[in-house]
């Protein structure tokens, strides 16, 4: 065989102990699923009991009190016949063929994981506008979030938790709250200097700067975040399947496996109605509680 | 580069060897793209080139491409392990007109599917290694959502067997028994959920198959439906979609061969009649795929550690004289 040389061949780790270090992460991360894995289930419980009961919900409400309800929240918050009409048309399709079922599940999941990440997400932004230390520390955190492939960790998930919602939902969560993050520390930060001297000049505190002056003059790039937050959340309605997630993400994955191109496209496409639902409606609810800041200027 | 050289330094000991050890000449083996194949086609590589003087060489396949391949173009020569259900009719014309030859299963056990408890289970409680004392038992394999209901691990959606394991789930009654089929949604989900269970020594249930790096690692008692085979229900209602009234029955074995093409059984017929004896059982393929998950093998190196490890196997497939040539070769390793 030909002599190895470093400057020909990468002088790279021997094979034995690339594999010892492996056998150690993985050993130690097997004893950790041993010892605390009970201990981490049961600190879940309440968030599967809740799933649970939701999915339960809107699986015996009957239909057409889903499509009122949900026909309802469009109107309060747009004021818009046009969207109504459009939430009402796509579930009325929906259900027509035959998806109903799997779109309440995915709707459940989907709502829980948004709020979710609303409810991290936007602390943890507003946490990194105010000290650049965090923002260090957070961002290389969220870029990992948003590229290592879900599947990394998915397993590692289900060994801890078993297959089903609990680690469908974490798996959601990791990859869907990034950008509401960022967009919540972006928004903050954009906030004029001089509008906050303004505040603070007429005696505010912080606590009044940040929810009267910095959250609603942030507010534009915080649901641009909530947006894509939702998007993404979607997006992984099929790879939360597989590991056991019931709702539209199944059948999208059976239809890949066996070439049933409809079958998937219909599904794919019942997730695209429901992400264009949740986004139209948040959007407008947005703008018409913003429209009291755009009526001077801007816009 | 380094490839290349390698390549051409194979070839020169090829052609050595070809003319110190016989008539065999330059065989191709398709290295199929999972492990069990692979580990085979390794060996099969190994023994060929030191024990009978062939030229041989592996060349990257798939059950469907390689079969058809084979019985089109007579290449590659050797198929060590080959799905037969999958391409049925194919082959079954490749023997008919002279261009295949069936030298015998490579897994000896034929290709096993189930539903599966772990063993530790049923060394506390030997009922469960039966479907009667599953149902009895069935409060013991908690679902993970319901507190109401049992749970049974199916086959991931969209693959074959989620359609045999969910007639068999009907047909064994175990919804009556409160059980619920819940789809794991992926192979790694499945194996997943295999692995937490076992982990934790929790009771666990469900559809699996072998020979798999799961099973060997994670050591687990078939259950036994106490129903047989019945073949011709198995393949005219319980592998059907449409299946109204399913019955139990086990599952018949796949039958996995080796298949080489007619040209070289007949060029190479002392090769060739190592082939027929070249087989494993599920048990062992398990454990040898387990050592390959766990040291991150390819099959060159499984293939290494299975004749290093495993002589009594391999030297009955071969006679005297070739096996004192593997073994010769193998201590140059």
């Amino acid at each position: 065989m030909a002599e190895k040389s470093w400057l020909t061949d990468f002088p790279q780790m021997a094979r034995s102990d690339l594999l010892a270090i492996r056998k150690t992460l993985d050993g130690a991360y097997r004893e950790f699923s041993r010892s605390y894995g009970d201990v981490i289930e049961s600190f879940f419980d309440p968030l599967l009991r809740f799933l649970v009961w939701f999915e339960k919900l809107l699986l015996a409400t009957p239909w057409w009190l889903v499509i009122l309800v949900l026909a309802v929240l469009a109107w309060g918050a747009s004021r818009s016949w046009k969207l109504v009409a459009g939430v009402v048309a796509s579930l009325l399709l929906i259900g027509y063929f035959g998806m109903w079922q799997d779109t309440m599940r995915t709707l459940s999941i989907i709502t829980v994981c948004t709020l979710i990440s609303i409810g991290i997400g936007i602390p943890i932004g507003i946490l990194m506008a105010r000290s650049n230390r965090i923002q260090a520390l957070v961002t290389p955190l969220l870029d990992v979030m948003q590229t290592m492939p879900a599947f990394v960790y998915l397993i590692p998930v289900v060994m801890l938790l078993g297959i089903g919602k609990v680690p469908g939902v974490i798996a959601v969560v990791i990859y869907a709250i990034p950008p509401v993050i960022r967009l919540t520390n972006l928004g903050i930060r954009l906030v004029d200097r001089e509008v906050l001297e303004a505040a603070t000049a007429y005696g505010a505190s912080r606590w009044q700067r940040l929810v009267g002056v910095q959250l609603p003059l942030a507010m534009p790039n915080i649901m641009a975040g909530i947006n894509q937050t939702i998007m993404m959340a979607l997006a992984m309605v099929v790879i939360a399947s597989m590991i056991g997630v019931k709702g539209l993400g199944q059948p999208v994955l059976k239809s890949i496996t066996n070439q049933y191109f409809t079958l998937g496209l219909f599904n794919g496409l019942a997730i695209v109605a429901l992400a264009i639902i949740f986004d139209r409606v948040s959007q407008a609810y947005a703008r018409r509680s913003q429209k009291h800041l755009s009526r001077g200027h801007h816009d | 580069m380094k490839n290349l050289f390698r390549s051409l330094l194979l070839l020169s000991l090829g052609i050595n060897q070809a003319m110190a050890g016989g008539t065999c000449g330059r065989v191709t083996i398709a290295d199929m793209n999972w492990n069990s194949a692979t580990l085979m086609a390794n060996v099969d590589r190994f023994i060929l080139e030191h024990g009978f003087g062939c030229d041989a060489e592996l060349v990257p396949g798939d059950t469907m491409p390689t079969g058809t391949s084979m019985v089109e173009k007579g290449e590659p020569d050797i198929a060590p392990e080959l799905w037969s259900n999958s391409m049925k009719e194919a082959l079954e014309k490749g023997v008919a007109e002279k261009r295949l030859r069936i030298a015998g299963k490579s897994l000896s056990d034929g290709g096993e599917e189930g539903f599966w408890v772990p063993k530790y289970l049923v060394d506390q409680k030997p009922e469960l290694a039966t479907i009667d004392g599953i149902r009895k038992n069935a409060g013991m394999f908690k679902h993970p959502e319901d507190p109401d209901k049992s749970a049974f691990y199916g086959c991931p959606a969209g693959w074959n067997c989620q359609i045999s394991a969910g007639n068999l789930f009907r047909a064994l009654e175990l919804d009556k028994a409160g059980f619920d089929l819940i789809d794991p949604g992926s192979g790694a989900g499945l194996a997943g959920a295999i692995a937490k269970a076992y982990e934790r020594k929790q009771p666990w249930f469900g559809y699996y198959w072998a020979p798999t790096a799961v099973l060997g690692k994670y050591e687990m008692v078939k259950v036994d439906f106490g129903s047989g085979i019945d073949q011709k229900h198995f393949t005219d209602c319980i592998t059907q979609e449409n299946c109204a009234n399913p019955h139990p029955t086990m599952y018949p074995p796949s039958l996995v061969q080796t298949v080489t093409t007619y040209r070289f059984a007949s060029e190479a017929p002392e090769a060739w009649a190592y082939l027929q004896k070249r087989s494993f059982r599920n048990a062992q393929m398990n454990k040898l795929l387990a050592w390959m998950e766990e040291n991150q093998a390819d099959g060159n190196i499984a293939m290494e550690h299975f004749l290093k490890n495993d002589e009594a196997t391999w030297s009955a497939w071969l006679s005297p004289e070739v096996k004192a040539r593997v073994k010769a070769a193998l201590d140059e390793l």
